[in-house]
């Protein structure tokens, strides 16, 4: 055998090995995008009890109707379960087939085309009519359904109140302050972590949220001809009180402005350290739990306003939608129809205690007679206000925590602050909706 | 028949077959990336319009975007503050570690666990020392006395500054150690004996001796770690989120925000600059290596 012989050998050798693997190959790339053509994809996230109970209803939804679903878990983040999504409809991927989206991103799903029109397919009747018209409407077409509506509310120690001979919960945000203030300095002879008032002032989406509450109806972002208006004497206001509640008065912890989301809002208060909170309904059932430190000791009102202004509380909460690229409409459309029944909204109203999406459950008088607070929610969410629903409201976000929170952090005025982030957004829109 | 009729000797193919995987690989996750960047970057690339082509647009609105500057003058002072603290303290525990010591070889092991566990892992741990509520830091001074309140360690631009950089340093200094170990042991002794007989003292060796040999070494550790600080993105992400105020986003973590949100084409500038700038500094340290090794007897 010549040195040739052998090299061309072992070169047709390797060719053969190399063609002997190529389907194998060509097999190992088209199995990841094809998990299963059969079942209907849904993707949702959440903590780990709130995916095992979506989990145990589409067992239900299997069962009663035959219609193979796969759940797509997504992390508890909401900005990386947006982020999840995004990739895959921006990439036309026929899955996942249905999913739940936070209020904040439906104005990017439809101006997008990523969702399927449900107008005609689904009844919007039953559910909230201001909630549908603001957030899930869109030229006339009905583009999502919401499953769970949230709005900020005033927590409060009833027991603390009465103890200390203050009437009722705060209307005004400067009674808030001072009762807080009488309390706090009682409290802390004995409880030096003591806080007359927790609220979500991180850099995240829900300090814009808080932000919108404190301006109360005169505040948040007004739209204008010549765009969205966020540098308003009602928001120099509101974002000056912020602040001072940390710094000045210091009824409101220093952390507020690096730690304080949800959870830890939430927790502090459960640890029975603060007087009233700030929070979305989800905390309610939390804070009664066995275990909880306040249990029986707490109320839920509407947050205060100022002079001349009605309260606000901020519309949040996750609607459902299909996406246009979906393989298996008739079988996605019913599961919406499954999660967004009566039935199913009741038991995530009684098992999770969520806020459905569907008015007509708050009159229930079986979830009454075991939720009253639900009572009171109806109200809430039927006046509470969305953020704007612009395609680009992400970014339009994301310059105003950073600006808000730069304040709560005392580096600049909340005059600067607000002019700069103005300057953010004019600069957004014209990228974005050049003139 | 002879092997010289045809194309490829026996040579070029093996040659060919060890490295045409390689270069694949190179085409496939560094090449097609970075090209499909700088692409995005001349586009208005959302996912709610059609693609439309900017021209240098992007890259003229990031010149006007005070939070870009904000982003790339902390990126730039988060790497001239912990690169050198990294290096020269790697360059301590190096020399440290050069030494006959007992259990030599434990010592060395102990020292690279920082460096084997991942950033975003190191970054909740540092969490847990600074959070102002359950942290460690706060834990010490209060239970001490040290400071009538607890301290609000990630509050202030300056407190979050130093938190990151220490966090870094923690992780990222035993990586320059263990290279500059390496650079360290290949010096031959001979040339220390040698000078002791001179009667150099120790600073002298040092200089004379071990910093000139060491600095192609040096210049590698350098490079490393200026591309990795350039681009810091977990610790922060982690640690921070950027706060407070927007204070310590970094370029990457200013891209990440506007891709997260379904902008490619202003992410994907801001990345191309962030490639511009770790490319010529680079560039730069290479030079600057390749001259100090010429330089050289």
């Amino acid at each position: 055998m010549s040195h040739f012989q052998v090299v061309s050998y072992l070169v047709s050798e390797s060719k053969k090995w190399v063609l002997s693997l190529m389907p194998a190959f060509i097999w190992l790339l088209c199995a990841c995008g094809s998990a299963n053509r059969e079942a209907v994809v849904f993707a949702v996230g959440g903590a780990p009890a709130e995916v095992a109970f979506w989990e145990e209803l589409l067992g239900d939804f299997e069962r009663q109707s035959g219609i193979r679903v796969e759940v797509l878990r997504q992390p508890a983040d909401t900005d990386q379960r947006r982020q999840g999504l995004v990739i895959a409809l921006n990439a036309r991927k026929p899955e996942p087939d249905v999913f739940l989206m936070d209020i904040a991103w439906i104005g990017l799903f439809v101006a997008s085309g990523w969702l399927e029109p449900l107008e005609g397919k689904m009844d919007a009747a039953p559910f909230f009519q201001r909630v549908i018209k603001m957030a899930d409407r869109h030229q006339g077409q009905l583009m999502a359904l919401p499953v769970y509506v949230d709005g900020g509310i005033l927590y409060y120690r009833r027991d603390l109140l009465e103890r200390f001979r203050l009437p009722g919960p705060p209307a005004t945000w400067d009674e808030l302050l001072s009762q807080a203030l009488t309390v706090q300095k009682a409290m802390r002879e004995t409880n030096p972590r003591f806080y007359g008032f927790v609220w979500q002032g991180a850099q995240y989406e829900g300090l814009v949220c808080n932000f919108m509450e404190f301006g109360g109806s005169k505040g948040g972002f007004s739209r204008q001809e010549d765009g969205l208006r966020l540098d308003t004497a009602a928001n120099r206001t509101a974002l000056a009180f912020m602040r001072d509640l940390i710094w000045r008065h210091r009824v409101s912890p220093p952390s507020t402005y690096t730690e304080m989301k949800e959870e830890e809002v939430r927790l502090y208060f459960q640890a029975g350290n603060a007087l009233f909170e700030r929070n979305w309904p989800y905390a309610w059932s939390l804070h009664q739990n066995p275990a909880s430190k306040v249990k029986n000791r707490i109320g839920m009102a509407p947050l205060p306003s100022s002079p001349g202004s009605k309260p606000v509380s901020t519309l949040g909460g996750w609607h459902i939608g299909v996406s246009r690229f979906s393989e298996h409409k008739h079988q996605a459309l019913d599961l919406i129809r499954f999660i967004t029944s009566y039935d199913t909204q009741k038991k995530i109203m009684l098992r999770m205690g969520w806020n459905p999406g569907r008015e007509d459950l708050y009159d229930d008088p079986d979830v009454l007679s075991r939720a009253p607070h639900y009572r009171a929610l109806k109200d809430v969410f039927q006046n509470a206000q969305p953020r704007p629903l612009l395609p680009y409201y992400t970014q339009i976000s994301a310059i105003v925590q950073r600006y808000i929170n730069s304040v709560l952090a005392g580096r600049e005025s909340a005059e600067n602050a607000l002019n700069s982030a103005q300057h953010g957004i004019d600069a957004l829109q014209q990228r974005y909706e050049p003139k | 028949m002879n092997d010289n009729n045809h194309f490829f000797s026996r040579e070029t193919w093996t040659a060919l077959g060890f490295l045409l995987p390689l270069a694949g690989f190179v085409v496939i996750f560094i090449l097609v990336p970075v090209l499909g960047t700088l692409t995005d970057s001349f586009f208005l690339d959302v996912t709610y319009r059609p693609r439309r082509y900017l021209g240098a647009d992007n890259f003229i609105w990031l010149a006007s975007d005070p939070e870009f500057g904000r982003a790339l003058r902390f990126t730039l002072l988060f790497v001239l503050v912990s690169v050198p603290l990294e290096v020269i303290l790697g360059l301590i525990i190096a020399l440290v570690l050069n030494e006959r010591l007992p259990l030599r070889g434990l010592i060395r092991a102990a020292v690279l666990v920082p460096w084997a566990i991942p950033a975003v892992v190191s970054g909740r741990i540092f969490e847990l020392i600074y959070n102002y509520s359950y942290g460690a830091a706060n834990y010490l001074l209060t239970t001490l006395h040290l400071t009538p309140e607890p301290v609000n360690w990630l509050g202030s631009e300056i407190g979050a500054f130093l938190a990151l950089v220490a966090a870094d340093s923690w992780k990222t200094t035993p990586f320059a150690a263990i290279i500059l170990l390496a650079g360290l042991s290949a010096i031959p002794d001979d040339l220390y004996r040698q000078a002791k007989v001179d009667r150099a003292d120790f600073i002298q060796r040092f200089f004379k001796i071990t910093l000139p040999l060491l600095k192609p070494v040096l210049i590698v550790v350098l490079l490393f770690r200026t591309i990795e600080a350039l681009r810091v993105f977990d610790l922060i992400f982690v640690l921070t989120g950027g706060g407070p105020g927007g204070a310590t986003t970094s370029v990457s973590l200013f891209g990440y925000s506007y891709f997260s949100a379904g902008d490619f084409g202003y992410g994907s500038a801001a990345s191309v600059i962030l490639f511009i700038m770790a490319f010529g500094l680079s560039l730069g340290l290479i030079k600057l290596g390749r001259v100090e090794q010429g330089l050289m007897p």
